[in-house]
């Protein structure tokens, strides 16, 4: 491999693996290099990925019965909890039966395999068939610069060059911090711990358990005492055999708080409405792994250098919004972006800043950044402690009052609220609170 | 159904160069600022594989062998105490997830 490349993009999760699609589809000579043992080793994810882009990089890959994703979603559940209840927003439609569909439920260690071996298969089909390459278990150390310009890496002793680089190397992104894109220490602030369970279970049991049909899946967000009032909140999806159950937890609260994240998992799972749900199972992995808050202050400023572009989670691009959290689409398009910004730059053989500038306007113009951008009020508004604390906390105290009949004469459900809403909060506070909830979504 | 224990968490974790008797650790940690300076040494309760750990004297040890790579430490500790790199693959821990 003495030649040099057109790229070398750096890690094979779901950015990396999207821009290599991308290039190897517009015969782009290109190295992938991912640390693990295969492409999705050391991924975590809760994950669903959400839209339609996965069937731009495999179009029908419903069709294909090795398949690396899990389920899809047809069923969307929104749970509060206090510690004793559980009250939820729960949406199942035949809209979502169909091809494409709007979210697909993975397994990281499973689906990024998979998906490598599509690249293969595109790698194979294009003019570079024997010249570009997925290389498994190198680490990169170091981003080689010329002057202001990206021009290889280095693993160990060895260097590889090129004429331009994408770092898709993960919410952990030593290389970008070398870059001096983003700052050598990143602060807890913007930060979230995730830890998570898979939980196995025969599959008829599993199918039973959650009304699934077929592939079909459900995604179950949650908010209140999942976290014992650290902000975050909790996520159950459904897998072919398996559930993901786990949390997500701010670290600086975390911190703040004294408690450890696999303590509040285990209560979680011992909460009386999430224990009925999934008794029986046994726990085949525990993992954890930091993820990005989507805080739009936790994003570089720049993503590009001359020859360098970051995407995906080592651009911090992730979203709660409290509909869905967004990481995966995000790495996907943004990986997307990345190569089309590549291949324009070598059809003009322009490697420059200015040419690689272009990848930060069109992610500018994307879903992605329009909605992060649009979407911090929603972001900040479900880290406040009212939301993930008081909220949940009032809705669960009302939902207990409204479904006890007493064989009395009943409260009016308005005279109801009122009680709940004075024994958690303010009618003041919920007003500031719902002003700001509906601007912010 | 049963909670597990951390310890039998850690125990369904495929680790890397399990066979190797000496690993190059990829978390280098100052435990002298944990034990001088640090107010709170919170990475001996954020970390998800508690390879931070307290002895009788209130003094933080570090090991790097359950360690899964998530970062948390890298972030938590805001006194300069941890030095944060990925694991090398051939000489190093760290892990290789069978769900992910």
């Amino acid at each position: 491999m003495d030649e040099k490349f057109d790229c070398i993009i750096v890690g094979a999760g779901v950015a990396g693996l999207a821009a290599a699609m991308t290039l190897a589809r517009n015969n782009i000579k290109f190295l992938l290099i991912e640390k693990g043992e295969f492409a999705g080793a050391k991924n975590v994810s809760g994950g669903v990925i959400w839209g339609q882009d996965l069937a731009k990089l495999v179009p029908e890959y419903w069709k294909d019965e090795e398949a690396g994703w899990d389920r899809f979603i047809n069923h969307r559940r929104l749970t509060f909890i206090d510690e004793e209840s559980a009250f939820s927003l729960d949406f199942k439609s035949r809209h979502f039966n169909e091809p494409p569909y709007s979210g697909v439920i993975v397994l990281r260690s499973k689906f990024d395999r998979w998906l490598a071996n599509k690249v293969e298969d595109a790698i194979a089909e294009s003019e570079y068939s024997m010249d570009s390459f997925i290389a498994t278990n190198i680490l990169v150390e170091e981003i080689l610069m010329e002057g202001d310009k990206a021009v290889g890496i280095r693993t160990g002793d060895e260097k590889f060059y090129a004429d331009s680089v994408i770092i898709a190397e993960g919410v952990n992104n030593l290389l970008t911090r070398q870059a001096g894109l983003q700052d050598k220490y990143v602060p807890a602030d913007h930060i979230l711990t995730g830890v998570k369970e898979i939980i196995r279970y025969e599959r008829s049991v599993l199918e039973d358990r959650f009304q699934l049909n077929g592939l079909s899946g459900m995604s179950n967000e949650f908010v209140g005492y999942a976290t014992r009032g650290v902000e975050g909140g909790g996520f159950l999806y459904t897998n072919r055999d398996t559930i993901s159950i786990g949390l997500v937890l701010g670290l600086k609260d975390l911190r703040d708080k004294e408690l450890k994240p696999y303590d509040i998992l285990n209560d979680f799972k011992a909460h009386p409405v999430i224990k009925d749900t999934i008794r029986g199972g046994e726990v085949v992995e525990y993992s954890a792994h930091v993820v990005s808050s989507g805080d739009k202050r936790g994003i570089p400023e720049k993503l590009y250098k001359g020859g360098l572009l970051v995407c995906g989670e080592a651009a911090n691009l992730l979203m709660n919004a409290g509909k869905a959290i967004q990481g995966m689409d995000y790495a996907m398009r943004s990986g997307i972006l990345a190569a089309e910004t590549i291949i324009e730059a070598k059809s003009k053989n322009d490697f420059s800043i200015t040419q690689m500038k272009k990848y930060q306007g069109n992610l500018n113009n994307s879903y992605i950044m329009k909605d992060i951008n649009n979407f911090q009020d929603a972001v900040q508004l479900l880290h406040n402690p009212v939301m993930y604390q008081k909220v949940p906390s009032l809705i669960n105290h009302f939902g207990r009052n409204f479904f006890t009949i007493k064989n009395e004469p009943t409260k009016k459900a308005r005279e109801m609220m009122g009680e709940s809403v004075k024994a958690h909060s303010s009618y003041w506070e919920l007003i500031k609170l719902g002003l700001k909830g509906a601007r912010s979504l | 159904m049963k909670l597990l224990t951390l310890p039998e968490r850690l125990g369904l974790i495929s680790y890397r160069n399990q066979a190797k008797s000496e690993i190059k650790p990829h978390i280098r940690v100052d435990t002298e600022i944990c034990n001088t300076v640090c107010p709170h040494k919170c990475t001996t309760y954020v970390c998800p594989a508690n390879c931070y750990t307290l002895d009788e004297n209130n003094h933080v040890h570090f090991q790097v062998e359950d360690c899964i790579e998530c970062g948390t430490c890298m972030y938590a500790c805001d006194q300069g105490a941890v030095t944060w790199e990925f694991p090398d693959p051939e000489t190093g821990r760290g892990v290789t997830w069978n769900f992910g």
